[in-house]
C-alpha cells in the first residue's frame, strides 16, 4: 500500500489500513484506528478544473454526499447511500448519467472533491491587527515595517483594522478623515461585549436625530477594505509611537494584552459575527496588568516557569487561563481566528493564551524580536498566495465526519473546537475533542492537519460479511479567501478483516501511528502529569510489541519486529525525549508553541519534529542520512540537522579549522568549497516551504551553538553506557538520558 | 486728580417731548464719565448735609455718575501728602465714607457697612498704572501683618513705624533709606507704598508655596449635536485660533489642552513632532482616566503648528454628528486631572445640558414654579457635584469658566457653581446661533477678550482692618478657605467682591483703615501682592454718616445681599429686604437728621448723595434677576443674578438703571469725536412718556443695546440709519447696523461703538432693533427696561416713592 499516493489524493493517512472487524479485536491492536487528515490539501486539478455545482446529498438526516463508493443504478437514476443504505434518486439534471458519462464525484480519482458553492461571504476576510507598543524603538520600527508591507500583501478587497495597546488599548478609527483618531480603553479593566459596543459606538443605543445609519456599517469606522484605507492605515502605523507611559527601571512596562484582545474579540463579535476574520496579535512581552496578566510589573518577580506551574505557585496562571479560554470561546463561536506573533526574548504568556490560537485554528509564531528573520518571513508567509493569487487560508470552516455504522468517531486532536454534533457516528470512547462528529475551525490552511480517532463498535456476535468495507466521509465547509464558500469532501474506504489476519499487521502505517500517538500523548500531557504520560506511552509500546513482535518468552535476543513496525519504537524513544514531553528544558511558552506546531502538521513534518533528521556531508561521498546519534559526529564531516524548528549546520573539528583558515577561498580547494556549500544549499531547500521559519544555526564542533545538536543526539556514548561496539568513536555526551540501545533492551524484556 | 473725573455735570433735566433739545453741557469730561466713577474731588462741601426732596420729581439722572461723597480725612492723616494715599474707589470703596465710632451708632443709623472691591480691575486708556515696589522689601506689621501704607506713622526719628491697624511699633527696613544694591542713599518718602493706596509688591520667595506656575488653559468644548449645529464649535475654534497670540504667553511657558465632549471624551495629542493632532477618544465616562501621560497639555509655543492644525480641523471634525449627549462633568474631571498638578484654568463651552456621566443633570425647569416661592429651588444647584468639584478645583488652584450656550434649558444655576467657587466667570448665550452674525460676533468678541485676559493666578485675598472692625461676610466668586482667607485660583480682571463689615469695639481713633491684600502670580510668572488701603474718618454724627453714604456702593451691596437672600430663602424676601433697607434709611434720615418725628409728612427727603438710591432700588426690583414675574426663564434669571453679584460698580449701575438716549433729535456734537472721544447724547429718564411715535431711541445696559423705532418714524430716518426704505420694511431682532454714507448713520455707529468699549469687562453688548408695534415679546422686553413706568405690574417710580413715604410714615425709627 502506498501511503504517499493516498496522501497525495486524499490528504489522509491512517494508522491502520485494514480494520479488525470487531470491537474486541480492534482493542487488541493497541494503536487506535485513526487518521491524519489535511482537509484542504492542495490539488492542482481542483484549481484547473473547478467543480461549479452543488453536491448531491442523501436524504435527511443522513445528508451524506454522493461519492465514488456509492452504488448507482444508471437506469433507474438511483443511488444507494453507503452510510444509511437509503436509496436516493439523482436530481433531474443528472438525467443523462450513464456508466460512461459519470459526474466527477463518482469517478475514482474524486474520492476527494471540492465543490464551489454558489454562495459568497457577505464580507471579505477581515484582518484585525492587535499591536503591542511597549517595544523598544528598533523593534517597533521593524514591526511597523512588517505591518505596512503586509497591507500590500493583503488582497485589496480584504478588510483591515488596527488596535494598539500598551498601558491602554486603542482602537483606531480608519474612516475619520480629519486626524488620526482612536478609542482608548483602560488597561486594567475587563469589559464585557456590551460595554465594548457602547464605548465604540457600534451599538444601536446612540440616539440619532438625523437619518439612522444602517447597522453593521457603523463598524466601518474601524474595519475597512484595504483599498479604501491603505493610505490612512499606513500613515497611522508609520506614526505609531512607543507606549508613552513611563516605566521605572525596576519595572516591566504596563501591558494590557488581555484588554486588547478582549476589545478585539468584542469588536469583531458585535460587528461581524460568523464572518471570516483573523485577529492577529503582535505581542512584544507579557501581559502585566488587567485581565489576562501573567506576571506583575515588578521585574524582581520572574515570569512563571514549568516548576512554578507544577508547584502551583504561578500566581496569575489559573486566572489568566480562565480569562483567555473565555475569549477563545467567544472568538470561536463567532468564527474568528486568532493568531499570536510573539517577538520577545522572554515569554509573553503564550501558555496562557494558547487556547486563543489552538481553538480557532490561528497561527502561532515565536521569535526573539520583531526584528528577526523568523518573525519577518514567517509573518509574510501567512500571506502567501496560491497560483490563482488567493491567500492560502480558508475561514470559518466546519469539518463533519460520517462513518458507516461499524465505526464511530472518538474525537479529534488538532486546532479546532467541537461543534457539539451528537450524531449517530459519535462513539463512546473519547479521544481528544470528542462527543461530537463535527468540529469548527475558524481558520484552515492547505497544511492544517487534524488527527481523527475512531473505534470499531461491531460486536463479534454480528460478524461482517467477508470483504466488507468501512467508510468514512469528511466534509469540510469553509469560506475561501476569495469570499466564496466551498465544500471539500473526502470519502475513504478500508477493508474490515478478521482480527487475527496478518492483513491487519501489514496495513500498519508506523509513521502515521507514531504521529497519532504523539498527539494523544501531548493532549494528555496538557492535562496530566508528565511522568504519567511517559508511563502510558511505554505501556502502549510494550502492548503493541507484545501483540505484533515475534519473540520467545524470556529470551530478549529472539525479539523481532516486522519491517513496518521496526522503527516505531525509535519514534517512541525520541518522542519520550522530545521537547513535547520533556518540558523542563524549555519555557512554558516554548512548550505551548512546540505542541501547537505538532498539532497542525502532517505526518512527514511531525516525524521530523519527533525524530530530527541528520545528514552527513563528507569528501568523496554523497550526503547521507546518519543516525541521530553521537557516533555521527566526526571531525571531517559536516552535519545538517533538521528538527523542524531548527536547521543547524555543524562543522566537524577539522572542517571548522579549515574553514577558519579560509581554504575554501583558495585555488585548488574547490572541492572543500563545494563541500561547505552543499549543506547550505540543502538547508535553503528545507526553508522554502517551512512554516514557521525555523531558526537557522551554523556552528562548529566545540562551539557554544553546538549544544543544539548535542541535545538532540542519542547519547550512545554517555559515560554511563558501555558501547557494545567497543571504543566509542563519537563525542561523549554527558547526560542521564537512557540511550536508544538501553531503551530497546528494556523494551525487549 | 490722577485722571479727569466727571465732576462736570451734565445738562440737567430731561428733554421735553416733541421739541429739539438743545445741547448745552460742556462735553469735555463727559466721555470719561464711565471710566472712573467717583475719583477724587468732593461733590459737596464737607461737613454739610444737603437734603433733597424726592416726591414729584423724576430721578435726577443727570447726577447718576456723580462721585461719592468726599472722604473727609483729618489733616495729616497720611504721612505723605499724596493725593493717591487712599485707594481709588474703582478698586475699593465703602458703602459709607465715614465709619461710626460705635456699633450702637451703626445700628441706629440702619446703614449697611460694607466694602466693594474690584482689586484686579483692568486699566483703560488714561488710567494710572498700579505702582510697583520691585525691590522685594516688604514692610509689614509684626503682629497684625498689615502692609506698610500711607497711613502709618514714623516715630523715634523715623527708626520705627507705628502700625495704623494695631498700633504696634515696627522697625523701618534699612532699605527704606539706603538702596541695598547701589548702596546709595534712598528717599523713603518716594516709596510707592507710602504714597499710594493701591500698590503692588513684587513678592520674594517666602510668598510662594512653589514657583509661579505657567498659565495653563484646558478647553472643554461640547461637540454634541446642538453645539455643532448651533455653530458654537466652529466659532469657538475660529476664535481660539485667532486669539492664540492674545493668550498670555510672554515667557513662552503657557500650556494648553483641549477636550471635546459628547457622550465620550476626546483628548488630543499635540506632541510637537506631529503635523496633525491625534484624537484619543475615551468612552468610559463613569470612571474617567487620561488616555496618555504626556502630550495632552502642551506648551503653546512649541506645539503651535499642531494646535493650529487642530483648530482648523475642529469645525469639521464633528460636522456630521448626531450625538445628543454630553458628559461635561466627566470631561471636567478629566480636565482637572490634566491641570491639577500645576493649576490653571478650565474653560468649558457648554451647549447641551450635561446628560450623561458624572454630574449629569435633568431638564428640571417647571414654568409653574416661576414667580412662586419655589422658584428658588430652580435657582440653586441641582447636583452637589458641581460645588464639590469646584472646591477640589480651588484646592488645586484650578479655576473654571463656563460659557453656556442655551438652545434649551441649560441649568445655568447649577453650572455656574463652578465659576462661583473657583473665582471663574460665567457667560451665557441663550438661543445661540452662529448663523446669525450678531451671535457669532458677540461670542467671538467676549471669548477672545476672556482668552486675552491678563489673569492673576494662585491667589488669595485677605482683608485687614483697624482694631475694633471685623469682616463679617463675603460675597463673590471665590472659596472662603479659612475664616478670612479667600481663595481664588485665578483672578479675573473685572470682578467685584463685596465684604460686610461689623464694628466690635468702640473706635477711639479719628480714622480707621481697611487693607486688602491680593497675593497672586501674574500670568508672566511673577509673584506679587497688590495692596489696597482705604482710610476713612470716624464719626459720631448721624448726619455725617448719611452725608458720607456712597449710593453706588450701597446699591452694589443691596444687589449682592438681595441675590443672596433670593437664593437662600425666596425672591419675595429679597425684594422686601431691599425696600425695607431703603425705608430704614429714609426713616432714620427723617427722624434723626430732619428731626421731623413720626407721622405723615407731605415730603420724602434724603440727603443729596443718596437721592438716586430709590431709583437704583427700583432698578433692582425690576431687574431680571429679582423682578416679580412668572415669565423669566430660570436660566436668564440665574445669569442675571450672577451678573449682579460679580459686576464691578461701573458696569453694575447701568445694568440696574439702563441708559436711554434719543437719537432722532440728538445734538450735533453727539456721535462726533470730541476732545475726549466720542460724545454721547444726553441721557433720558427711563419712562415711556419720553418715547415719541416718530422717534428713534437707543437704550443700553452694558449687556444689550436696543434701538427703538416709533411707528411714526420718517422714512428718511429708516433709510439713513438702516438702509431700509420705510418703517414697514424694518425687521426687529438682533441686527448689525449697516455702515452708510450719511452723518446720522455714522454718528449712531460711533455711539454704539463707544458704548461697546467704554466700560470694563469682556462684555460685548448685542444690538437689537425694536419696533414699536413689532414682535410683542421683544417690545415688552425693551419696555421692561423703562423702569420708571409701571411695568409688568410692578410699581412705577412715583408709586415706589409713595410706598416708601407711606412706610416711612408708619414706621418707627
Ligand atoms: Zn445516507
Ligand atoms: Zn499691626
Amino acid at each position: 500500500m502506498n501511503f504517499d499516493e493516498i496522501e497525495d489524493q486524499d490528504g489522509i493517512r491512517f494508522s491502520w489500513n485494514a480494520w479488525p472487524s470487531s470491537r474486541i479485536e480492534a482493542t487488541k491492536t493497541v494503536v487506535p484506528i485513526a487518521c491524519l487528515y489535511t482537509a484542504l490539501k492542495e490539488r492542482e486539478d481542483f484549481a484547473e478544473n473547478p467543480i461549479w455545482y452543488e453536491p448531491v446529498t442523501c436524504k435527511a438526516p443522513c445528508r451524506a454526499i454522493l461519492n465514488p463508493y456509492c452504488q448507482i443504478d444508471v437506469r433507474s437514476k438511483m443511488w444507494i447511500c453507503p452510510f444509511c443504505l437509503q436509496r436516493n434518486a439523482f436530481p433531474p439534471h443528472y438525467k443523462d448519467i450513464s456508466n460512461t458519462n459519470l459526474p466527477a464525484e463518482l469517478l475514482p480519482k474524486y474520492t476527494t472533491i471540492e465543490y464551489n458553492l454558489n454562495r459568497t461571504a457577505q464580507i471579505p476576510p477581515i484582518f484585525l491587527y492587535v499591536v503591542d507598543t511597549c517595544l523598544d524603538e528598533e523593534d517597533l520600527k521593524a514591526l511597523k515595517d512588517s505591518l505596512i508591507v503586509s497591507l500590500s500583501l493583503l488582497p485589496q478587497y480584504a478588510w483591515v483594522g488596527l488596535i494598539t495597546y500598551g498601558t491602554m488599548t486603542q482602537v483606531h478609527e480608519l474612516g475619520f478623515g480629519d486626524c488620526p483618531k482612536s478609542y482608548v480603553f483602560r488597561g486594567t479593566k475587563e469589559y464585557n461585549a456590551k460595554q465594548i459596543q457602547d464605548m465604540l459606538g457600534i451599538s444601536a443605543t446612540t440616539v440619532r436625530p438625523g437619518q439612522p445609519q444602517p447597522t453593521g456599517l457603523s463598524a466601518n469606522r474601524f474595519l475597512l477594505p484595504v483599498k479604501d484605507c491603505e493610505f490612512v492605515l499606513t500613515s497611522i502605523i508609520e506614526n505609531l509611537q512607543r507606549d508613552p507611559w513611563p516605566v521605572a527601571n525596576d519595572k516591566r512596562p504596563q501591558r494590557c494584552t488581555g484588554v486588547a484582545m478582549d476589545v478585539a474579540v468584542g469588536l469583531m463579535e458585535s460587528t461581524f459575527p460568523n464572518s471570516g476574520a483573523r485577529i492577529m496579535l503582535f505581542a512584544g512581552g507579557p501581559a502585566t496588568e488587567g485581565p489576562g496578566m501573567v506576571v506583575s510589573t515588578e521585574l524582581k518577580e520572574p515570569i512563571r516557569s514549568h516548576h512554578d506551574i507544577e508547584r502551583e505557585s504561578a500566581k496569575y496562571y489559573k486566572k489568566a487561563i480562565k480569562f483567555y479560554e473565555g475569549l477563545a470561546k467567544r472568538a470561536s463561536t463567532n468564527g474568528h481566528a486568532i493568531d499570536i506573533f510573539a517577538g520577545c526574548l522572554d515569554q509573553v504568556g503564550l501558555l496562557e493564551m494558547k487556547c486563543l490560537v489552538n481553538q480557532t485554528g490561528g497561527f502561532m509564531i515565536l521569535s526573539d524580536s520583531f526584528n528577526t528573520t523568523i518573525f519577518k518571513q514567517s509573518f509574510q508567509r501567512v500571506f502567501q498566495k496560491d497560483a490563482q493569487g488567493h491567500l492560502q487560508m480558508g475561514f470559518n470552516a466546519t469539518l463533519d465526519v460520517q462513518t458507516t455504522r461499524e465505526l464511530k468517531v472518538c474525537g479529534l486532536i488538532g486546532q479546532a473546537v467541537s461543534s457539539n454534533k451528537k450524531s449517530t457516528c459519535v462513539g463512546e470512547t473519547e479521544i481528544g475533542i470528542g462527543n461530537t462528529s463535527a468540529w469548527k475551525m475558524c481558520s484552515i490552511t492547505p497544511k492544517t492537519t487534524v488527527g481523527i480517532y475512531f473505534e470499531v463498535v461491531n460486536q463479534p456476535t454480528a460478524p461482517l460479511a467477508p470483504g466488507s468495507r468501512g467508510l468514512v466521509q469528511f466534509v469540510t465547509h469553509y469560506q475561501h479567501s476569495s469570499g466564496q464558500y466551498r465544500l471539500r469532501v473526502t470519502t475513504v474506504a478500508r477493508n474490515f478483516t478478521d482480527g487475527q489476519s496478518p492483513e491487519v499487521a501489514t496495513s500498519f502505517d508506523q509513521e502515521t501511528a507514531a504521529v497519532l500517538m504523539s498527539r494523544i500523548a501531548v493532549f494528555k500531557a496538557d492535562i496530566d502529569d508528565g511522568p504519567d504520560v511517559l508511563r502510558w506511552l511505554d505501556r502502549m509500546l510494550i502492548r503493541l510489541c507484545q501483540r505484533f513482535a515475534d519473540y520467545r518468552k524470556d529470551d530478549p535476543q529472539s525479539f523481532r519486529l516486522s519491517e513496518n513496525f521496526s522503527i516505531y519504537p525509535q519514534f517512541m524513544f525520541h518522542l519520550r525525549r522530545s521537547q513535547f514531553l520533556q518540558v523542563f528544558n524549555n519555557s512554558p511558552d516554548e512548550t505551548a508553541f512546540y505542541r501547537h506546531v505538532l498539532n497542525r502538521e502532517n505526518v512527514d513534518s511531525s516525524l521530523i519534529m519527533i525524530q530530527p533528521t541528520l545528514t552527513s556531508y563528507a569528501f568523496d561521498d554523497t550526503p547521507q542520512p546518519v543516525l541521530l546519534d553521537s557516533v555521527s559526529i566526526k571531525p571531517d564531516v559536516i552535519l545538517l540537522l533538521d528538527t523542524f524548528f531548527h536547521i543547524l549546520i555543524f562543522h566537524g573539528e577539522t572542517i571548522a579549522q579549515w574553514r577558519k583558515a579560509g581554504y575554501q577561498e583558495q585555488e585548488g580547494y574547490e572541492n572543500f568549497k563545494a563541500l561547505l556549500e552543499a549543506p547550505t544549499v540543502d538547508a535553503q531547500d528545507l526553508l522554502i516551504d517551512r512554516f514557521p521559519i525555523p531558526r537557522y544555526i551554523e556552528c562548529d564542533q566545540g562551539g557554544s551553538q553546538a549544544r543544539f545538536l548535542l541535545s538532540k543526539l542519542n547519547p550512545s556514548t554517555t559515560h554511563a553506557s558501555n558501547s557494545p561496539y567497543g571504543a566509542p568513536q563519537g563525542t561523549a555526551i554527558f547526560t542521564d538520558d537512557v540511550s536508544l540501545l538501553v531503551f530497546m533492551e528494556h523494551l525487549r524484556k | 486728580p490722577l485722571s479727569p473725573g466727571y465732576g462736570q455735570q451734565q445738562q440737567p433735566g430731561a428733554p421735553q417731548p416733541g421739541q429739539q433739545q438743545p445741547y448745552q453741557a460742556p462735553v469735555a469730561n463727559m466721555t470719561n464719565q464711565f471710566s472712573n466713577m467717583g475719583f477724587a474731588g468732593g461733590a459737596q462741601p464737607a461737613g454739610q448735609i444737603q437734603s433733597v426732596s424726592l416726591m414729584g420729581i423724576p430721578p435726577q439722572i443727570q447726577d447718576l455718575y456723580n462721585q461719592p461723597p468726599t472722604i473727609n480725612l483729618p489733616p495729616n492723616a497720611s504721612i505723605t501728602s499724596s493725593p493717591s494715599a487712599n485707594s481709588d474707589p474703582s478698586y475699593q470703596r465703602s458703602t459709607i465714607n465715614a465709619i461710626p465710632a460705635t456699633e450702637a451708632l451703626l445700628k441706629k443709623s440702619r446703614l449697611p457697612l460694607a466694602l466693594v472691591i474690584a482689586p484686579y480691575r483692568t486699566l483703560k486708556d488714561g488710567d494710572e498704572p498700579v505702582p510697583v515696589v520691585s525691590d522685594t522689601v516688604i514692610a509689614r506689621c509684626r503682629r497684625c501683618r498689615t502692609y506698610i501704607n500711607p497711613f502709618v506713622t514714623f516715630v523715634e526719628g523715623g527708626q520705627r513705624w507705628k502700625c495704623n491697624m494695631c498700633f504696634l511699633l515696627n522697625e523701618v527696613p534699612s532699605a527704606f533709606d539706603r538702596d541695598a544694591i547701589t548702596s546709595q542713599p534712598a528717599d523713603r518718602w518716594k516709596r510707592a507704598e507710602l504714597n499710594y493706596g493701591c500698590v503692588e509688591f513684587v513678592a520674594p520667595t517666602e510668598y510662594m508655596v512653589r514657583p509661579p506656575q505657567p498659565p495653563a488653559y484646558v478647553f472643554v468644548i461640547d461637540v454634541s449635536y446642538s453645539a455643532v449645529h448651533s455653530g458654537m464649535v466652529a466659532t469657538a475654534a475660529r476664535t481660539i485660533l485667532d486669539s492664540l497670540d492674545r493668550i498670555p504667553n510672554e515667557e513662552n511657558r503657557t500650556k494648553v489642552a483641549f477636550i471635546t465632549v459628547d457622550s465620550s471624551l476626546h483628548f488630543y495629542n499635540f506632541n510637537s513632532s506631529l503635523t496633525e493632532p491625534q484624537m484619543l477618544l475615551v468612552s468610559e465616562i463613569d470612571d474617567v482616566f487620561l488616555p496618555a501621560p504626556t502630550d495632552l497639555l502642551v506648551n503653546l509655543t512649541e506645539s503651535r503648528p499642531v494646535i493650529e492644525s487642530f483648530l482648523e480641523k475642529l469645525p469639521d471634525m464633528f460636522k456630521d454628528t448626531t450625538n445628543i449627549k454630553n458628559a461635561a462633568g466627566s470631561a471636567l474631571q478629566a480636565a482637572f486631572k490634566l491641570v491639577s498638578i500645576s493649576g490653571g484654568k478650565i474653560i468649558c463651552l457648554q451647549s447641551t445640558l450635561p446628560n450623561v456621566g458624572t454630574g449629569a443633570l435633568k431638564p428640571r425647569e417647571d414654568v409653574k414654579l416661576l414667580g412662586t416661592a419655589k422658584e428658588t429651588t430652580l435657582l440653586n444647584a441641582a447636583s452637589p457635584f458641581y460645588k464639590s468639584f469646584a472646591v477640589d478645583c480651588s484646592r488645586s488652584q484650578v479655576a473654571c469658566d463656563m460659557l453656556i450656550f442655551g438652545g434649551q434649558y441649560s441649568d445655568v444655576a447649577t453650572l455656574s457653581c463652578l465659576p462661583r467657587y473657583t473665582a471663574g466667570q460665567t457667560y451665557f448665550y441663550p438661543g445661540f446661533n452662529a448663523a446669525r452674525t450678531e451671535d457669532a460676533l458677540k461670542f467671538a468678541h467676549e471669548f477672545s477678550e476672556l482668552l486675552a485676559e491678563q489673569v492673576g493666578m494662585e491667589a488669595v485675598i485677605r482683608i485687614r482692618a483697624s482694631k475694633g472692625i471685623r469682616m463679617t461676610s463675603y460675597h463673590g466668586n471665590f472659596f472662603v478657605r479659612s475664616t478670612d482667607l479667600l481663595a481664588l485660583p485665578n483672578v479675573p480682571r473685572d470682578q467685584s467682591y463685596c465684604v460686610e463689615v461689623g464694628i466690635e469695639d468702640d473706635i477711639k481713633t479719628s480714622t480707621v483703615c481697611f487693607q486688602t491684600a491680593l497675593l497672586h502670580s501674574t500670568c508672566h510668572g511673577e509673584r506679587r501682592i497688590r495692596v489696597l488701603t482705604t482710610c476713612l474718618p470716624v464719626t459720631s454724627s448721624m448726619s455725617e454718616l448719611y452725608g458720607s453714604v456712597d449710593q453706588y456702593a450701597m446699591a452694589t451691596f443691596l444687589a449682592n445681599k438681595a441675590v443672596e437672600r433670593g437664593l437662600t430663602t425666596k425672591l419675595d424676601d429679597a425684594r422686601d429686604a431691599i425696600v425695607n433697607k431703603v425705608v430704614d434709611m429714609l426713616g432714620v434720615y427723617k427722624t434723626h437728621i430732619l428731626g421731623s418725628g413720626s407721622g405723615s409728612t407731605p415730603q420724602l427727603t434724603i440727603s443729596d448723595n443718596l437721592k438716586l438710591l430709590p431709583a437704583l432700588t427700583l432698578g433692582l426690583l425690576k431687574h431680571d434677576g429679582l423682578r416679580q414675574s412668572s415669565q423669566i426663564p430660570t436660566d436668564l434669571r440665574s445669569n442675571a443674578m450672577n451678573l449682579l453679584k460679580t459686576m464691578p460698580v461701573q458696569l453694575l449701575i447701568p445694568y440696574i438703571y439702563p441708559t436711554l438716549y434719543s437719537l432722532h433729535n440728538m445734538p450735533n456734537e453727539a456721535g462726533e469725536v470730541g476732545e475726549n472721544g466720542v460724545v454721547l447724547p444726553p441721557r433720558l429718564n427711563l419712562s415711556g412718556e419720553k418715547l415719541e411715535p416718530h422717534g428713534c431711541y437707543l437704550l443700553e445696559n452694558g449687556q444689550n443695546i436696543y434701538i427703538w423705532v416709533g411707528r411714526g418714524v420718517v422714512p428718511q430716518l429708516c433709510l439713513d440709519l438702516f438702509d431700509v426704505k420705510s418703517y414697514e420694511g424694518l425687521r426687529g431682532g438682533k441686527i448689525t447696523l449697516p455702515s452708510l454714507e450719511n452723518p446720522f448713520n455714522q454718528k449712531v455707529n460711533m455711539i454704539i461703538g463707544k458704548i461697546r468699549e467704554m466700560r470694563r469687562g469682556n462684555y460685548y453688548p448685542q444690538l437689537y432693533l425694536v419696533k414699536e408695534d413689532g414682535e410683542p415679546a421683544l417690545r415688552l422686553w425693551f419696555l421692561s427696561h423703562l423702569i420708571e413706568d409701571r411695568t409688568d405690574n410692578v410699581l412705577s417710580y412715583p408709586q415706589l416713592l409713595q410706598l416708601l413715604k407711606d412706610r416711612v410714615s408708619s414706621g418707627s425709627f
